[in-house]
């Protein structure tokens, strides 16, 4: 075999908390102790071997390296300290920069140096966005009760569609699309490089049908259930935090759903249903459940993650804590800013919102570059997994 | 030896065996007085306990005899066993070590006639035989013990055995009121032979070592395989006594890993080797599987190794076991990732044996004052101080290399006894 190694590559991963990968001596413990790895395709050995000699190709495009839910069981039983979990993260990072689209934001978002411009184009956009609607004022306490936020971007006359609404899809939803596409390009590109790895037959394709039904759904049920998460020895823990940040996503996700029907479409016909949601709602409920959720397993997250650091076990590395800043600051923020509402504080209110919204929108616009890309990567993972041993993957009966 | 206590010139050797013993004779044989120790109640040590040992497969007989002989011979050493290092004074030259030396309860008027043993009711683990099976609460440890005394394990005595081991000695060797006794020997330098034990195996949780007869260690192996062993020479699974059908050899159990031993211990894989052989003899068909990281074999053992490797019934998978199964039916399978195919294994045999390695003897202990140690527990000479290391005390080693080392250590003690 003749290896070229790609030493930027392992320089790389050297810096983003794979340092230690190099002390491998390729004696297989991590591939046996790791309770996510199958028998026909052990991991994380080889991808040990394929970083210490910087065959970066082989590895961007190897499922394995999405599957791995860093348990730390490879780690914990590692007899050199080459920290196989810390190096597969440190290849997931890489791969993100790698398909991400545009590649200078890609770039930009993988390292601490372009944190003041990360949050600059949220700020910027929508404070800019803030002068241009008009806006531009802090209201007084008896318009903040009874409005709350719904009018941080002003009024208009037009009442079929509301000018709060306009300018906040004016800036969410480029941000929501444009990781869509960006992660729609990774994913194919990841998709099509791992068939031609595996060796897949091209003229066997899964329908549409054939795709969600055998090999997405069942991912997504195994996600949900956080299956593989509950496996992990080491670190299993970690369901604890993520589990209930998972949820609350969900549960987020359905309440401006329902809050964006209520208020701007059947609150333009019944006018007593525009407005903020009372305490005693469902939905405002189950927002508040979310946020506390949230809250809560993201300091469950950043206490194991701070712990793990500090008995030297995982390298700190910007990739995770940008993710778990980011989620924090929304959590934070957006309990801030109900808080101020129901005290009546509109000026202070106004400030914490404006940086609700640009935590948000951090989440959205860097969404397939930072960790939190993991949600479509290890889910694509998941059902190529399923994909290469379903029967598809068989050769077909002569 | 004009004086018990020891002359300015003498040298204190820790720990007899082919390491110790060999130090005490080398320094002995050119005319240094020396006392030489043991915290066993014989000498012979580790190599004591193998069947044979290599490269030229010798029963330990072989070497040890000869070299008892020379001990016996020879007027210039003074011997004590059961007895281990309690406190240093002085300095290089002039140092003054107290020994405490535990109750025998057997005196020097004992000629190894056994007859305390055959009235002994009570029995206690045989710990030569890492607890194989049982022996005496009065016996002699080994079949080649030196010195041939008989030993009581007084703990381990009832009343009644206490009376009728009393009653059934002729030579009114046995004392059972014998106390710990302390000694101060004058000595010029110290030499630590002190060796190494097998690491505990239950450390390794993952390789399950306490929760199946069928995983043992390969020290064990070299009991069972040596004819005064605890299955007579045969090779079995402990507990059923099943003649193994496969065997797999789990190698750098706990050695080469920062969680247990970090180095190599050297002569794991050379045991193993060595212990293929045992199998062969007596069981030409059994299917036997080497899973491993590397084979260290160096040197002239490539040879040895070559000739193994060519068994047709023997695989070698590059992969470290990582976990094993116990299976139902007192087998159990052990798991590696074969690092060539990249495929998973899952082998199950009937017998895994789990190379261990060494570790020294003062690991976690607290050294006495004066003696530097490692990290890993090995000994730091210290010339100048007239603190020197020897054999595996200094690093893991095969018999070869720890009598070279010994040899050294003999020399640089009588140059500090000689300035």
């Amino acid at each position: 075999m003749n290896v070229q190694p790609d030493l930027t590559f392992i320089k790389y991963l050297k810096g983003a908390g794979g340092d230690t990968l190099k002390k491998c001596y390729q004696c297989a413990t991590c591939s046996v102790k790791c309770p996510l790895s199958s028998d026909e395709k052990p991991f994380p050995r080889k991808e040990m071997i394929w970083s210490s000699w910087g065959m970066k190709e082989n590895l961007v495009a190897d499922p394995d390296v999405f599957l791995c839910h860093q348990c730390g069981d490879c780690t914990t039983y590692c007899p050199r300290g080459a920290k196989p979990g810390d190096v597969l993260g440190a290849i997931r990072a890489y791969a993100y920069t790698l398909y991400g689209w545009p590649s200078g934001l890609a770039k930009l978002a993988s390292s601490a140096k372009g944190l003041p411009v990360l949050i600059g184009i949220p700020a910027v956009v929508i404070f800019i966005f803030w002068l241009i609607s008009g806006g531009m004022h802090i209201p007084d306490k008896e318009h903040f009760a009874t409005h709350g936020y719904q009018q941080f971007f002003g009024v208009w006359e037009f009442k079929w569609y509301a000018k709060n609404i306009f300018f906040i899809v004016m800036f969410m939803v480029p941000s929501l699309g444009l990781a869509i596409f960006s992660l729609y390009m990774g994913l194919t590109r990841l998709w099509k490089q791992m068939s031609l790895n595996t060796g897949v037959n091209p003229a066997y394709r899964p329908s549409v049908t054939q795709f969600i039904g055998e090999f997405l759904w069942p991912s997504l049920v195994e996600i949900v259930k956080h299956t593989r998460f509950r496996e992990c020895g080491t670190n299993s823990d970690r369901v604890t935090g993520h589990l209930p940040l998972m949820l609350a996503f969900i549960g987020l996700f359905i309440v401006t759903c329902w809050s964006l029907l209520k208020n701007d479409i059947i609150g333009l016909f019944l006018h007593s249903w525009h407005g903020p949601m009372v305490l005693w709602d469902p939905f405002k409920i189950m927002a508040n459940v979310s946020a506390i959720a949230l809250l809560f397993g993201v300091y469950v997250l950043w206490s194991n993650r701070a712990k793990s650091e500090g008995e030297g076990k995982t390298s700190r590395t910007f990739y995770d804590w940008f993710l778990l800043w980011e989620i924090a600051a929304v959590g934070i923020t957006g309990l801030g800013s109900e808080l101020l509402r129901w005290l009546g504080v509109p000026s202070l209110g106004y400030i914490v919102y404006f940086m609700h919204l640009v935590a948000v929108m951090m989440l959205f616009l860097y969404l397939p570059y930072t960790k939190l890309a993991h949600i479509a990567y290890r889910t694509t993972a998941m059902a190529f997994e399923k994909y290469r041993e379903s029967a598809f993957m068989k050769p077909a009966v002569e | 030896m004009t004086d018990e206590q020891g002359t300015s010139g003498a040298i204190l050797v820790v720990g007899g065996g082919i390491s110790g013993l060999t130090a005490a004779l080398e320094a002995a044989e050119v005319g240094n007085d020396v006392f030489l120790i043991d915290k066993n109640p014989y000498f012979g040590g580790r190599v004591a306990q193998l069947n044979q040992y290599f490269p030229k497969m010798c029963p330990p007989s072989c070497g040890l005899e000869i070299n008892f002989k020379r001990i016996q011979n020879n007027r210039r050493i003074r011997t004590y066993t059961m007895a281990t290092v309690s406190g240093i004074n002085g300095g290089p030259g002039n140092y003054q070590v107290s020994l405490e030396i535990a109750p025998r309860y057997v005196n020097s008027n004992c000629t190894a006639c056994g007859d305390c043993a055959a009235a002994c009711p009570d029995e206690i683990d045989n710990a030569f035989n890492f607890g194989m099976n049982k022996s005496k609460a009065a016996y002699l440890p080994h079949e080649m013990s030196f010195p041939r005394r008989y030993v009581i394990a007084k703990a381990g005595l009832s009343s009644a055995g206490a009376e009728a081991v009393k009653a059934s000695c002729k030579y009114n060797a046995v004392d059972l009121d014998m106390k710990t006794e302390t000694v101060t020997l004058n000595v010029s330098s110290v030499v630590w032979a002190t060796g190494w034990d097998p690491y505990d195996p239950a450390k390794i949780d993952n390789l399950k070592f306490n929760e199946s007869k069928a995983i043992v260690t390969n020290m064990m192996i070299e009991r069972m395989a040596a004819p005064s062993g605890p299955t007579g020479g045969k090779i079995v699974v402990p507990g059923t006594n099943k003649e193994p059908a496969s065997i797999a050899f789990v190698q750098c159990a706990g050695s080469r890993d920062e969680n247990h031993l970090e180095y190599c211990s050297y002569i794991c894989c050379m045991a193993t080797f060595k212990q293929m052989n045992y199998i062969r003899e007596q069981y030409p068909e059994a299917k036997i599987y080497v899973f491993y990281i590397d084979l260290r074999t160096p040197g002239k053992y490539e040879k040895f190794r070559a000739k193994l490797m060519a068994d047709k019934n023997a695989s070698f998978i590059k992969g470290k076991v990582a976990d094993m199964v116990i299976e139902a039916d007192g087998s159990v399978t052990v798991v590696a990732e074969d690092a060539v195919s990249g495929v998973k294994v899952q082998q199950k045999v009937d017998l895994a044996v789990l190379a261990t390695g060494m570790q020294p003897t003062n690991a976690g202990s607290k050294a006495p004052a004066g003696l530097k140690l490692d990290e890993n527990g090995f000994v730091l000479s210290d010339y100048e101080k007239g603190m020197i290391g020897a054999g595996c005390a200094k690093k893991a080693a095969d018999v070869v290399t720890t009598t070279q080392s010994s040899t050294a250590a003999a020399l640089k003690a009588i140059q500090v006894s000689r300035r």
